[in-house]
């Protein structure tokens, strides 16, 4: 079912644009060249993120890590190996899908904690980074509740996307 | 994040020059090397899917979703102008569609213009930060992409899981927002300690859960 999805979109949205008399090639000329320069934007992000994961990996900390917050994460139902992907989801969104690459690739595309992996990085956003970007041209820097209440929230969406992925 | 990245650094090496010193180097670079492979992946992706992005652009799509998104906006955000409702809309749309470019400078536009001139944010800027920052976008498709480039049988099968998780944590997150706004409203609690509201956001979320059960 799912795997027509997105082919689906796709072929509505080429079908509305027809209609519409949008320039289909154009469209995809413009988003080759975008594509380019966002990569560009992201990268160094990426770099740094995967030069981390991979000492912290190496020295051993992050297992103990995970060992440490195994216990009461599995409370909750979440995987130990998704530990490190939620700590940086709220902060770096290029880092996010390093990582999310990273576990991917050790666990293999299909398992669990590949699945549950995508799952937290598809329905999380970079919490402090958003709150800093939005608040950028406001005189307003008090942030008052916002957010305990959106990582707590994302915590919840977490939980559910753990859940949700042993079943479906 | 620079606090973060640096103590991470600085514990990893201290460690493996302990452990192992000869790995230090190598281990960086094969993590720069990674990541141009992945770049290298996204780049393909972004390809794919921003011009997708474009198509929705020039045929109107976004702007007739966020006419969809207006009257809810205006129940959400009360008491603000129409010109924050109509870039509070830009911005969820966008956010929706995955368009971030789009979203991010009308989400700025709507903050300034939602200030109340005072050091603290209002309760409807919190509101627009909380649904933000539990994310709106109804297509991972990122993660999709990348899924289906790592050979996924069925890439797109967290399609489901992820649009329930991420409504999940919107849905709380406006409606503890809501509820937190009705008690800072009430008079003589105006001064409150984030432990305070860390409690209230819990108690509310034990409310919210008897009423789901008391639901079914």
């Amino acid at each position: 079912m799912s795997v027509f999805i997105l082919p689906v979109l796709l072929l509505v949205l080429i079908v509305v644009s027809v209609a519409k008399r949008v320039k289909v090639y154009d469209c995809f000329l413009g988003g080759a060249k975008d594509s380019l320069s966002l990569v560009k934007s992201v990268f160094p992000y990426i770099a740094a993120i995967f030069v981390c994961i991979q000492l912290f990996r190496e020295s051993g900390a992050a297992d103990w890590l995970a060992k440490v917050l195994a216990k009461p994460l599995s409370y909750l139902g979440i995987p130990a190996e998704i530990t490190q992907l939620m700590m940086l989801v709220p902060l770096s969104g290029g880092g996010a899908i390093a990582l999310l690459e990273d576990i991917i690739a050790r666990y293999g595309v299909d398992s669990y904690i590949a699945r549950c992996a995508a799952c937290v990085s598809g329905a999380s956003e970079t919490v402090f980074y958003i709150s800093a970007v939005y608040l950028s041209a406001c005189k307003a820097k008090k942030l008052r509740y916002a957010i305990p209440v959106s990582l707590f929230c994302t915590l919840l969406g977490t939980t559910a996307a753990c859940l949700l992925c042993r079943f479906m | 994040m620079n606090i973060l990245f640096t103590a991470l650094i600085l514990i990893s090496i201290a460690v493996m020059l302990a452990v192992s010193p000869a790995q230090v180097f190598p281990t960086m670079i094969s993590g720069v090397k990674s990541a141009i492979e992945l770049s290298v992946k996204l780049l393909a992706i972004y390809a794919v899917w921003l011009s997708a992005l474009k198509m929705m652009q020039a045929t109107g799509l976004d702007k007739k979703l966020s006419k969809l998104l207006r009257p809810v906006i205006k129940r959400l955000f009360k008491g603000d102008s129409d010109e924050a409702y109509s870039n509070i809309s830009v911005n969820l749309s966008a956010n929706m569609l995955g368009m971030g470019g789009v979203a991010t400078p009308a989400g700025i536009k709507a903050m300034s213009l939602m200030q109340d001139g005072s050091e603290k944010i209002t309760q409807n800027m919190a509101l627009l930060i909380v649904i933000n920052a539990t994310s709106v976008q109804l297509v991972p498709a990122t993660v999709i992409a990348l899924r289906a480039t790592a050979g996924s049988s069925d890439a797109a099968s967290i399609f489901l899981p992820t649009l329930i998780a991420t409504s999940i944590s919107t849905l709380s997150g406006i409606l503890i927002c809501k509820t937190l706004s009705v008690k800072n409203d009430s008079p003589n609690r105006k001064t409150k300690t984030l432990s305070h509201n860390i409690g209230n956001v819990k108690s509310d979320f034990g409310k919210y859960i008897l009423k789901m059960r008391r639901g079914k």
